[in-house]
């Protein structure tokens, strides 16, 4: 077959314009496909991004990136009924993190690109695949395009992966989806929904401050965020997908419900929503197949450690590894055989970070985390911080009491204690 | 906000057809209706008749119902145009 490149690329975001981007700085003939009327339309983070990535990738011109505010600012909330523990930490020195709109970053990083000769054919939806001849034949509203190799970075919904049979969720005979939560094979454990909304709120700080909240997403598991950018505020809830099907309670009702309690006020000026992948460590998505490497959020790249919740700076590294990949494969010349990118992954800091958080991420998927948990060191707060008439209670009693008040046996403290640790 | 004044924030290329079509037949007999719950945009709407009606132009395309369906009811597809967002 006739190649009409030597790579394609499915997705303008973080992870396609890396590996664009590397590939091209290695001489392969690039195409990228973007079904957004430009880089960035389409896309939605929680808002920040840990820099190193980005930097590895360009270098100092990572400066010249639209980025908001760099993140000095750290506090953890935690609600609970009427009560509320909280934590902050601050670094004035630290770079490490900024603030991000990923519409505006996303147009300059897809510029970045053009700028060195890598076409972006925006407005290109790709509505299949097919395997011709040792190659792959993608199909487009703009026409067919042929490729050797194919990069997937469109998201967690991986329509490519979709497209060549890789992901096939199992479809299961109607009963009440109760019964279905805890089959492995029930694909709403796998993912979360996000919504978000930017708020016309402006921080007095020159700084940026990232806040992590539990304990204000109703009955549904899950978390919040805000972070401030330079003209604006946003603030999300991540909600898994099989806590929502459970649950009356819907998004735009608790992300309402949210800003009121945070007690952040300004117009609305966005209101938006996206799919965040949320697989366990042992059952990603596949991440290589013949003629394809998957990247970003398609292959599940999404690390929870406890403190940091980080996408977008493993979707710019495992788009630069593929990159870097293409160009082997591309030596070798058998387009086929795409195992040097998981080979590469392994030795990077994504499946040892990701295989590291997993431990702790198994924490999240446990009721305690939500609802015991908080209500347990809430219950110790408050009665270390009143005084009676009564003698003062030894802290140790109070924790061993709390403890029991609220179900937790001592062996699964101890067993979820590890797993922070 | 109400949630249809919420989706009038976004610029929003509505095409003519639905990407978005479900097996009415599965939805009728469907207990729970897991789309409507996971939807943000309130896409999905219980119907006696039909069991789903699909408001396919309030979809903020996130890929929600497309994973959320165990019932293999819906056919979920990119729009050729949809939502542009000017933050993300």
């Amino acid at each position: 077959m006739d190649y009409d490149v030597d790579v394609a690329i499915m997705g303008g975001g973080l992870a396609g314009i890396s590996a664009a981007i590397t590939a091209a700085n290695k001489g392969l003939s690039v195409i990228v496909l973007e079904r957004g009327e430009r880089s960035g339309s389409k896309n939605v983070s929680g808002g920040r991004m840990y820099i190193h990535s980005l930097e590895k990738l360009l270098g100092n011109r990572f400066r010249d990136a639209p980025l908001e505010l760099p993140i000095k600012k750290e506090t953890f909330e935690i609600y609970t009924e009427e009560k509320k523990i909280s934590f902050s930490f601050e670094n004035k020195e630290t770079e490490n993190s900024y603030s991000i709109l990923r519409s505006k970053f996303d147009t300059w990083f897809a510029s970045e690109a053009e700028n060195m000769g890598v076409p972006v054919s925006y407005s290109t939806l790709v509505s299949g695949i097919d395997r011709e001849d040792g190659g792959l034949v993608l199909r487009s509203d703009r026409g067919d395009i042929r490729t050797p190799l194919l990069i997937e970075s469109d998201g967690a919904a991986a329509f490519a992966s979709r497209y060549l049979g890789l992901v096939k969720e199992k479809q299961f005979s109607m009963q009440p989806v109760e019964k279905l939560e805890n089959n492995p094979d029930f694909m709403p454990r796998q993912f979360m929904v996000g919504v978000k909304e930017i708020i016309d709120k402006k921080t007095e700080n020159t700084y940026g401050e990232a806040r992590t909240i539990l304990g204000l997403s109703g009955d549904i598991k899950g978390g919040g965020f805000s972070y401030t950018n330079k003209e604006t505020t946003s603030i999300g809830l991540t909600l898994k997908l099989d806590s929502l099907e459970k649950h009356k309670e819907k998004a735009f009702e608790l992300i309402e419900d949210f800003r009121e309690k945070l007690g952040i006020e300004g117009k609305l000026l966005e209101y938006s929503a996206h799919l965040i992948p949320f697989y366990r460590f042992d059952s990603l998505p596949p991440r290589y197949a013949d003629n394809l490497m998957v990247t970003g959020d398609a292959a599940g790249f999404l690390i929870n450690d406890g403190f940091t919740i980080r996408g977008m700076d493993n979707a710019i590294e495992s788009g630069r590894l593929a990159g870097e990949a293409a160009k082997k494969i591309f030596d070798s010349g058998d387009y086929r055989d795409t195992f040097i990118y998981e080979q590469m992954l392994e030795d990077s800091f994504i499946l040892k970070d990701m295989k590291a958080a997993s431990r702790i991420s198994t924490l999240f998927g446990n009721e305690r985390t939500f609802d015991a948990y908080p209500k347990m060191m809430a219950g110790i707060m408050e009665r270390m911080f009143s005084v009676t008439d009564n003698p003062r209670e030894n802290i140790k009693d109070v924790m061993r009491d709390e403890v029991k008040k609220n179900g937790i046996g001592y062996y699964t403290l101890i067993e979820d204690m590890l797993k922070v640790i | 906000m109400e949630l249809i004044k919420r989706l009038g924030l976004n610029k929003n290329e509505v095409g003519n057809t639905s990407h978005i079509t479900v097996n009415t037949d599965i939805c009728k007999k469907c207990i729970d209706k897991p789309c409507i719950k996971v939807c943000p945009a309130g896409t999905y709407e219980d119907d006696k008749e039909n069991g789903i009606i699909v408001h396919y132009e309030r979809c903020l395309e996130c890929g929600a119902a497309l994973y959320a369906c165990p019932f293999g009811a819906l056919d979920f597809k990119y729009p050729e145009k949809g939502v542009s967002y000017i933050y993300g």
